[in-house]
């Protein structure tokens, strides 16, 4: 019952044909957006709003939306979209002991597809999603889910601009942000990304039984007969790639171990925070 | 629509600001409401009626070389399906374990790599998923936020007293088991998981040893002013749109606050909070310790630490704990 390792992969020739047609879907699908606000969930210092537009599939996907009240300034304001991390519940972002917001920025946080209130028809499970479909790379979970990060920042732009600066628009999240970077870094004005999934998996996985990279070895245990095909659909999410086609400044940290995604980001590696 | 300011920055119980320099000695102001013992004891005494059916399948997915994975199922209040992993190490295959029983975050669905954890030490683990989680939600799904809410105005139909009820199931589902030692069943877990170690400590007679870290559900009626972090937040959001209810809705609190179920608690119970936590303040993890009943406790406090108190530096302690209190070979 030995863990088999998961063959390296080179960067599939079709990457960038693959990812086009992302692109197509996602310009083929309309927004449809849906802005409500949550009265429960606002105060006089932060406005929060449940929003509502659609991805690929077509798939409709909720979002909270926080603005701070007119009274603290006129817009446009940037926005920054918060891609939450691996888990089936996402956070309201506000609720601080002593920072109620202070900032001028609005925060748009994401519930990708399976996640709790994005969960319908398609619920994730965790463990689960990270081996969901990953037979292939057009099957793959992460697929559409990397498609709604980037229909996140097509619900900004769609905004009024005396609402959104939209040359103000920031990505942080894990290593989908860093797709967001190549398939919307035109539209944006930077990414901060933790990869935390994709990020090197052949020479991280023997070293780990931690979930959710866990859920690799659980796949790759069970069914070894799959480990060319998962190989093969990794290579499409695979960071060091991405990366390789971001169009806007990008931080990643300074960890040795993300010194390759650095040199990979080239002239948009952003300085130092 | 005229929305209302929220607090900033942590007020005593008379909101007046509150420099927070003695949390040991903040204490509370949380009682119990009229018919509190009659109403938990009910609870508890209607719940045995209820066929348990427990079921395990066999989930060769996450099983491995060392860790034999069971999805398991149970009945619970109000007879809903509560499901659980359940993990038993292989070397003891044949023979009754340890056993440990994992109660869960507010948000986080319960962690199958801690059980597995646990099980390549020896034990055998239960990592619970009361309703509303992944798995256990068909019926009953309030989200999050939501859970803290969900009927809050009425403490008999309170969200919690079904979710508190699954926690105490799982320890029968333990009980059913051939793999478990009946004598030897710790529960633990932090934040969520704390309240739910001391309620099931307080009321299941199997509990030999507890572990709750960072207790969330502890000293509600000092937290709601003492932070302003989900998932508490829920409460100030609620109170803060329906002023009204104030009252009642502390009085439902009061029916499910650890502080009134821990001096039920009789066995050796080790606390761990971080004195820098925004989540679940350590005022009141001071209380609730104070009012554990059993005769061996200890609190281990650590300066600087948020809502993981302690985290990797406390978990050697636990694992001594559970060794020393369940009787197993180092």
């Amino acid at each position: 019952m030995q863990t088999p390792t998961l063959p390296h992969q080179p960067e599939p020739t079709d990457f960038d044909a693959f990812w086009d047609a992302v692109a197509t879907e996602l310009a083929h699908t309309e927004v449809a957006p849906e802005v409500e606000l949550l009265p429960l969930r606002s105060s006089a210092e932060a406005l929060v709003y449940g929003v509502r537009f659609t991805s690929i599939g077509p798939y409709r996907l909720f979002a909270y939306y926080i603005q701070p009240p007119p009274a603290t300034g006129a817009g446009p304001r940037g926005v920054e979209v918060q891609l939450a991390g691996y888990g089936s519940v996402v956070h309201v972002p506000v609720g601080d002991l002593d920072h109620r917001w202070p900032e001028q920025r609005a925060v748009l946080t994401l519930c990708h597809r399976g996640q709790r209130l994005s969960d319908r028809p398609y619920a994730a499970a965790y463990p689960g999603l990270l081996t969901d479909g990953i037979e292939s790379p057009e099957s793959y979970a992460y697929r559409g889910i990397v498609a709604d990060a980037c229909r996140a920042v097509d619900f900004l732009l769609s905004r009024p601009p005396e609402e959104v600066d939209h040359g103000a628009i920031t990505v942080t999240g894990n290593d989908i942000a860093l797709f967001v970077a190549a398939l919307r870094g035109r539209e944006v004005a930077g990414v901060r990304a933790a990869p935390s999934l994709f990020y090197r998996l052949a020479d991280v996985l023997p070293t780990t039984n931690d979930y959710p990279l866990a859920e690799f070895n659980d796949y790759l245990r069970t069914y070894p007969e799959h480990a060319a095909d998962m190989a093969r659909t990794l290579g499409y999410f695979d960071p060091l790639a991405a990366v390789r086609r971001a169009a806007c400044p990008v931080h990643v940290g300074d960890d040795e171990f993300l010194a390759p995604l650095r040199a990979a980001l080239g002239p948009h590696l952003a300085p130092p925070s | 629509m005229d929305l209302q300011p929220s607090r900033v920055g942590a007020v005593d119980r008379n909101g007046q600001p509150y420099d927070r320099s003695d949390p040991a000695g903040y204490g509370t102001s949380v009682t119990k409401p009229e018919g509190y013992d009659a109403f938990w004891q009910e609870t508890w005494d209607r719940l045995q009626d209820i066929p348990l059916e427990p079921e395990v399948r066999l989930v060769p997915l996450r099983s491995d070389d060392e860790v034999i994975v069971y999805e398991g199922f149970y009945t619970s209040w109000e007879r809903l399906r509560i499901a659980c992993w359940y993990c038993v190490p292989r070397r003891t295959a044949g023979q009754r374990s340890p056993t440990i029983a994992i109660m869960p975050g507010y948000v986080s669905e319960p962690s199958l790599g801690t059980g597995k954890q646990w099980a390549r030490a020896g034990y055998a683990c239960v990592v619970v998923a009361p309703r509303g989680k992944l798995r256990s939600n068909s019926v009953f799904n309030p989200g999050y936020p939501g859970l803290l809410t969900h009927n809050l105005t009425d403490y008999q139909t309170y969200g919690y007293r079904g979710f508190y009820c699954d926690a105490w199931r799982a320890i029968d589902l333990l009980l059913s088991r051939p793999e478990v030692d009946p004598g030897r069943i710790a529960v633990t877990g932090g934040s969520q998981g704390g309240a739910l170690t001391i309620v099931t400590a307080a009321w299941h007679p199997a509990i030999q040893a507890a572990c709750p870290g960072a207790p969330y559900l502890c000293g509600m009626r000092e937290a709601i002013d003492l932070t302003h972090t989900y998932p508490y937040e829920e409460l100030n959001d609620y109170l803060r749109l329906c002023p009204d209810r104030r009252a009642t809705v502390l009085r439902t609190l009061d029916f499910y606050d650890g502080i009134n179920m821990a001096p039920r608690i009789s066995c050796p119970t080790l606390m761990n909070i971080g004195l820098a936590d925004p989540v679940c303040p350590p005022e009141t993890g001071y209380a609730v310790f104070a009012a554990v009943g059993a005769a061996v406790k200890e609190l281990r406090a650590y300066p600087g630490e948020g809502h993981g108190a302690g985290g990797a530096k406390h978990a050697p302690h636990v694992q001594a704990w559970m060794r020393h209190h369940l009787q197993v070979a180092a």
